[in-house]
């Protein structure tokens, strides 16, 4: 098989990603491994510079996109700061907090590469403190009901399934407040 | 806060020195500090590298009224970057008290308040609006973050941060985004170099999701056989959680110095010995000294005094020395531009005295 990267030389290295449970394999030459392997790794050896390694996996996401047929998507633009998302993959920095949701498609791999399939656990604004606890009891909650049906307790499922219930109502006259 | 010229608040800081150097604190003669830093943006203004004067403005402005009205930081001083001399700028650096980045971008209205012990800093238009740092001497993770989440609820009551249910608290670079947490170890590690076991170590403990950086943060040179090591995860893990971790990971990386000490102490205790004096012997009596061959000989003299093989100077001093020969250190010390030999002569003198203190 020819290097992916090269595609001139056989390829001699295999690394095998798996990233929320999807397995993707690319193919590669000695020449081309520690380039690629340097750029990939998530973590890197001392004195790599942080962003080097950010900008190295947007490229590594857009050679992804490349392999799989992903048709690349025309300039897109944070609506609020109107930062292109060609500038952020240049400078490895978000112009504002909008950018995160107007580049969500594109961030999603990317946070997903850095962090696994992980979401915020830690501190919360003590502003919105109330109502995301509230969010983050019920996902606990569901998780627990799903494993409650699964060794089969149903009382305690009932039981769990009714909290879930009260907190839910709870939180949407919060919404609808 | 106080309200200071600039001028009266950099003679204070040439003549105060930082408690985190004091050298107390848990297993201070392996573990220098220890410090933890947060990202946060306000919600509704970009970025600064993205925000517009107006808004870097505003961000300063409300550094000033947050940290003003509060007792928290009662005896803080909050200095605007734009109107100091690049010297100056660095010997904030040097100091601990902001970033290279921060000293060298050319963005207006970047400041940076920090109070009188030094131990806590908030960079003010940095990367992120706000980057608030606490650091203490010796392994003290948990402590720092009791009070440095203390400082952020205060500021939070002022202020309403970019957060997001899913992402956590949304920073201008995705590396920092969840916690916005980066916390750090400083480490003095000579046994470990000595045996040459030291990159086999950092190497391992990169690949396990740490970073290790030189004695002044990202892209700097290790010297002195001194290691910073960060969690480089800020995201899907508690605050606790990566406290405790870095910790464990840390704890692994002291017990081995450790064990390298003891077995050197008790295979070639004369040679230590040998070298610990050797050093307190040129350090004694150079008149002229580079800043390379000064962090070097100082590490080998901690290292003797953390081996009980030398019992003086102690461990504040030889902390405090390590700052001190620093090239814009030596030069506010001075009082003036010192070209290269002229530092090397200035910082033989400053070592003198204050290892026959």
């Amino acid at each position: 098989m020819l290097c992916q990267i090269c595609k001139k030389k056989e390829s001699a290295i295999t690394f095998t990603k798996i990233v929320g449970g999807q397995k993707t394999e690319i193919h590669l030459c000695k020449d081309c491994a520690p380039i690629f392997s340097d750029k990939f790794s998530v973590f890197p050896h001392p004195q790599f510079d942080i962003n080097d390694l950010l900008i190295g996996l947007l490229n590594a996401i857009d050679l992804y996109h490349k392999e799989e047929g992903v048709i690349p998507v025309k300039e897109i633009e944070c609506s609020n700061c109107h930062l292109t998302y060609d500038e952020f993959k240049l400078s490895g920095k978000l112009g504002c907090s909008v950018c995160y949701y107007d580049f969500r498609e594109q961030l999603v791999p990317l946070l997903r590469r850095l962090y696994g399939n992980n979401e915020h656990v830690g501190k919360i604004p003590q502003q919105s403190e109330g109502k995301l606890n509230e969010i983050r009891k019920i996902k606990q909650l569901k998780k627990e009901l799903h494993e409650l049906v699964l060794k089969e307790e149903y009382e305690k499922a009932a039981k769990t399934r009714d909290e879930i219930l009260k907190l839910e109502g709870v939180s949407k006259k919060k919404n609808a407040n | 806060m106080q309200i200071k010229d600039k001028s009266i608040i950099l003679r204070n800081l040439k003549e105060s020195s930082a408690e985190w150097i004091n050298g107390q604190g848990p297993l201070t003669d392996i573990v220098i500090s220890s410090r933890i830093r947060l990202a946060r943006n306000v919600k509704g203004i970009p970025f600064p590298p993205r925000a517009k004067q107006g808004e870097l403005k505003n961000i300063f402005e409300l550094s000033r009224q947050v940290t003003g009205e509060d007792s928290l930081f009662e005896d803080s001083n909050l200095l605007l970057l734009d109107e100091l001399t690049p010297l100056e700028s660095q010997f904030l650096v040097e100091k601990h008290l902001i970033s290279i980045y921060h000293a060298r971008e050319k963005r207006s209205y970047r400041g940076c308040v920090f109070n009188q012990k030094e131990t806590l800093s908030i960079m003010v238009n940095e990367e992120d609006h706000f980057r608030i740092q606490y650091l203490l001497s010796g392994l003290q993770l948990s402590n720092i973050w009791k009070l440095i989440n203390e400082i952020d609820d205060e500021i939070e009551k002022k202020v309403t941060y970019a957060f997001s249910e899913k992402e956590g608290y949304l920073t201008s670079c995705p590396t920092n985004v969840g916690t916005g947490m980066r916390a750090s170890i400083m480490l003095h590690l000579p046994a470990l170099a000595m045996v040459n076991s030291i990159n086999d170590i950092l190497k391992t403990i990169s690949k396990i999701g740490y970073v290790v950086r030189g004695f002044y943060g990202e892209g700097t040179e290790v010297m002195g056989n001194l290691f910073q090591v960060s969690n480089q995860i800020t995201l899907g893990l508690s605050e606790e959680e990566i406290i405790d971790n870095l910790e464990k990971v840390t704890q692994q990386i002291i017990n081995r110095e450790q064990k390298a000490r003891k077995e050197l102490l008790s295979n070639s205790k004369s040679r230590l010995e040998d070298q610990a004096w050797r050093a307190y012997g040129i350090l004694n009596s150079a008149r002229i000294i580079s800043s390379a061959e000064a962090m070097e000989l100082l590490s080998k003299l901690r290292f003797g005094v953390g081996l009980g093989v030398i019992s003086h100077p102690n461990l504040r001093t030889l902390n405090k020395l390590m700052l001190l020969i620093q090239p814009a250190y030596l030069q506010m010390l001075a009082g003036k531009d010192l070209d290269h030999f002229g530092r090397d002569l200035q910082r033989a003198i400053l070592i003198r005295n204050e290892i026959s203190k």
